[in-house]
């Protein structure tokens, strides 16, 4: 088990963990210094996107600004730029540590692919802010971009799939290597399959459409999800010092998630031209969701449960806490937005852009975060420099992803029931703008509130990097008092 | 070793099912989707249902410039929700139509590559807009300045589609006829590009609501159809 306490051979296991930091440090390193950066130019394209959504005029009436090309962009670059980059990361050193592996052989394969997915979704970016969009959701950037993001992803899926081989041992609690090795798996599937039906066949119309649906709603629930619970799995025993609480319950969770994820998407597109039963089809995965998601809720809850004070003293738990709370929110809106009635209410409006922020920021990005805060100690050999920053980041990331989520979702209800109004049937659009307006200057803030949380992250993550970290051998806590309460493994 | 063999069955198994109902197959029947033909009888109308493909030059501007993110073409069904009554939504243009405008079929987007049903319904729905499309000069008046309309807009100004020119003698008659605020210099003329034409031509071909062919719906429809 992983977190016994001090054993006559924790030297070697301590030695053995440290030749596998080693072996994966630079890519891993290389992937969330960028995805931080991207993170961030995400997040002031967030302000941006938002404020042109009220006033279009603002810096001008230039074409590269404008909302239809600005939106896109900023969620392209958050989640290429940042989700997968860093979920990559995460991965990897999870997989390497959890299955006891060292990285053998092709490191520079890892750093040359890393360098090529920055570059493609540079250029994809810039692509979108010209005029090259494609205008499908999550698959904006020109098609030369994704055979270049496959072949990256591939190469760092190659080496965690050898890991989890070789040490794969039915008994135990390997959940966490479960989840990543679905991602690996599920990602790759997903993208090929989106993007051949979408750039490669002849052409799909609708369908087209209803495809490119099914591909958000499973890069996020076969990817992100993924990616985020794993990591919650790995780090929220290993930060307590407790077991995981169910191995049943956690394989539940695993197989419901893998058996319902594929099947979600359509639903996006209720009362469209697709066959009724696709939606159907989706609108039930959406809201079965519920019980996977509760499963897992669950057992983090009765994993953390009598150490909450952790919560307050390690920023690891603090964010993994605080994102798989969040799984559990995302999974109730995307069976709001996912049923007939409530969905139909919500469709085509704010609450969309609300469940795609709460779950590739406020699930999978603080859980990330978390995970970022505990290994880059590990790798660079020096700890966090300032409480006060971990402790702005977070704050001001809470209130911001708080903020988003719920004017998302008040917004979504107030468009939709505009929408919908009997008397609004033959009016033009004066009322939905202005109603919506003080909503979208609410995004605005609150994309300010995390560009200043992220600006401060990405400095702090740079400095550490840099080796300029704080030479201890004690962890960065945000409460001191606590910290003898710390279990040994958490040291390691 | 074979527990880890199960394992990966598993994953392709629970995954693989929803691949192919939901993408593998339909996407093969779509390929063999075609136009039908009217049953002059029973339809009262003659030719092929969806009559005439959009506009694909134009679409790409549409793309490209992310007109998606807030306006959809899709009417959905009055079980779901009243796109059907709004006024002009559909080919009916009167107040109060006796039947809602129909709710969109795959067909309806025959021929489009991609269709663009839409993310955000910040704007009007553009399923049938070129049945309620005002005339052309305007549309490109409100392409290149949305204020000059309806200054409470938050729709963006696409004036990166127009070029300014000096006025040779007579003004063209393309020229776009702006108000004095939006107005350009003295002496100049706003002029629309290809680019702008196409999609303009794009928004114009956008008729996704003739009847479909057997459908009762659409026999009650038709005396509009043949009207116009
Ligand atoms: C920021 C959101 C936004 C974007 C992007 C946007 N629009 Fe609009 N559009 C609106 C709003 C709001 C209205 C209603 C107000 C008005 O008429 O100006 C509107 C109205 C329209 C109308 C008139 C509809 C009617 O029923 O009279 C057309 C046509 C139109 N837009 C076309 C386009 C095209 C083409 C693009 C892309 C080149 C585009 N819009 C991009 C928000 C947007």
């Amino acid at each position: 088990m992983q977190t016994s306490t001090a054993s006559p051979d924790t030297q070697a296991d301590n030695l053995r963990r440290a030749a596998i930091d080693k072996s994966v440090k630079g890519p891993v390193l290389f992937l969330f210094l960028n995805g931080a950066f991207w993170l961030m130019a995400s997040t002031i394209l967030g302000v941006l996107a938002a404020i042109k959504q009220f006033a279009p005029d603002f810096l001008g009436a230039c074409s590269v600004l404008q909302y239809g090309r600005l939106q896109p962009t900023h969620i392209n670059a958050l989640v290429y730029g940042w989700g997968v980059q860093v979920g990559l990361g995460v991965m990897l050193w999870i997989m390497a540590r959890r299955s006891g592996q060292e990285l053998r052989t092709g490191k520079s394969v890892l750093y040359v692919a890393a360098v090529f997915w920055n570059i493609a979704v540079t250029l994809g970016l810039v692509a979108i802010l010209v005029g090259k969009s494609t205008s499908m959701q999550w698959l904006e950037m020109p098609a030369f971009v994704w055979p270049v993001l496959l072949v990256s992803f591939l190469a760092f899926a190659w080496p965690m799939v050898f890991m989890f081989g070789r040490a794969f041992r039915p008994e135990g609690f390997m959940v966490s290597t479960w989840y990543i090795l679905g991602a690996c798996f599920w990602f790759p599937w997903i993208f090929i399959t989106a993007n051949v039906a979408l750039h490669c066949l002849p052409g799909l119309g609708a369908l087209g459409a209803g495809i490119n649906a099914w591909y958000v709603h499973t890069v996020i629930l076969l990817f992100f999800a993924p990616v985020a619970i794993g990591a919650a799995y790995y780090f929220i025993p290993k930060v307590t010092g407790q077991p995981i609480a169910s191995s049943q319950l956690s394989q539940i969770g695993f197989w419901l998630l893998a058996i319902l994820g594929g099947w979600t998407g359509m639903q996006h597109y209720m009362g469209g031209p697709l066959p009724a039963w696709m939606p159907a089809l989706g609108a039930a995965a959406g809201v079965l969701l519920l019980i996977p998601v509760g499963v897992v809720g669950l057992n983090h809850h009765l994993t953390t449960l009598g150490k909450h004070n952790l919560v307050a003293s390690s920023p690891t738990l603090r964010f993994v806490f605080f994102g798989a709370l969040f799984y559990p929110v995302s999974g109730a809106i995307l069976a709001l937005i996912s049923n007939f009635s409530t969905g139909a209410t919500l469709q085509f409006t704010q609450a969309w852009y609300g469940f795609q922020i709460v779950a590739v920021y406020g699930f999978f990005s603080m859980t990330v975060f978390g995970a970022i805060y505990y290994i880059v100690p590990r790798l660079t050999g020096c700890e966090w420099l300032s409480v006060r920053l971990i402790r702005n980041h977070f704050w001001f990331s809470v209130y911001g992803i708080g903020t988003i989520v719920v004017t998302s979702l008040v917004a979504g209800a107030q468009q939709g029931g505009d929408l919908n109004s009997p008397e609004m049937w033959d009016q033009d659009f004066m009322q939905l703008a202005l109603n919506l307006r003080p909503y979208i200057i609410a995004r605005a803030i609150a994309w300010a509130l995390i560009t200043w949380s992220n600006v401060w992250f990405l400095i702090h993550l740079m400095l550490m990097v840099a080796g300029l970290g704080r030479r201890s051998s004690a962890p960065t806590l945000l409460e001191h008092d606590h910290e003898e309460v710390l279990p040994q493994a958490a040291h390691a | 070793m074979s527990q880890f063999r199960t394992f990966i069955i598993a994953l392709v198994a629970s995954f693989g099912l929803p691949w192919l109902c939901l993408i593998v197959v339909p996407a093969i029947k779509y390929q063999s989707l075609s136009q039908v033909a009217y049953d002059k009888d029973r339809d009262g109308l003659e030719g092929l249902y969806p009559p005439a493909p959009i506009n694909r030059q134009g679409q790409l501007i549409y793309a490209r410039e992310g007109c998606v993110q807030c306006h959809t073409q899709m009417i959905r069904p009055t079980q779901l929700a009243l796109d059907g009554w709004r006024k002009g939504w559909g080919q009916d243009q009167e107040a109060r139509p006796t039947v809602p405008t129909r709710s969109n079929t795959l067909r309806d987007y025959l021929g489009e590559p991609f269709a663009f049903l839409g993310v955000q319904r910040n704007g009007p729905d553009l399923t049938n807009y070129g049945w309620r499309a005002p005339d052309r000069n305007l549309i490109h008046q409100m392409l290149y300045a949305p204020k000059s309309l309806h200054d409470w807009s938050n729709m963006p100004s696409f004036a990166h589609l127009y070029t300014e020119r000096l006025a040779q003698g007579q003004t063209s008659i393309k020229a776009l006829k702006l108000s004095k605020k939006f107005a350009v210099k003295e002496g100049y003329e706003v002029i629309p590009t290809e680019e702008a034409e196409a999609l303009v031509d794009y928004l114009l071909s956008l008729k996704k609501d003739y009847p479909v062919p057997g459908e009762s719906a659409a026999v009650a429809a038709a005396p509009a159809a043949a009207a116009k």
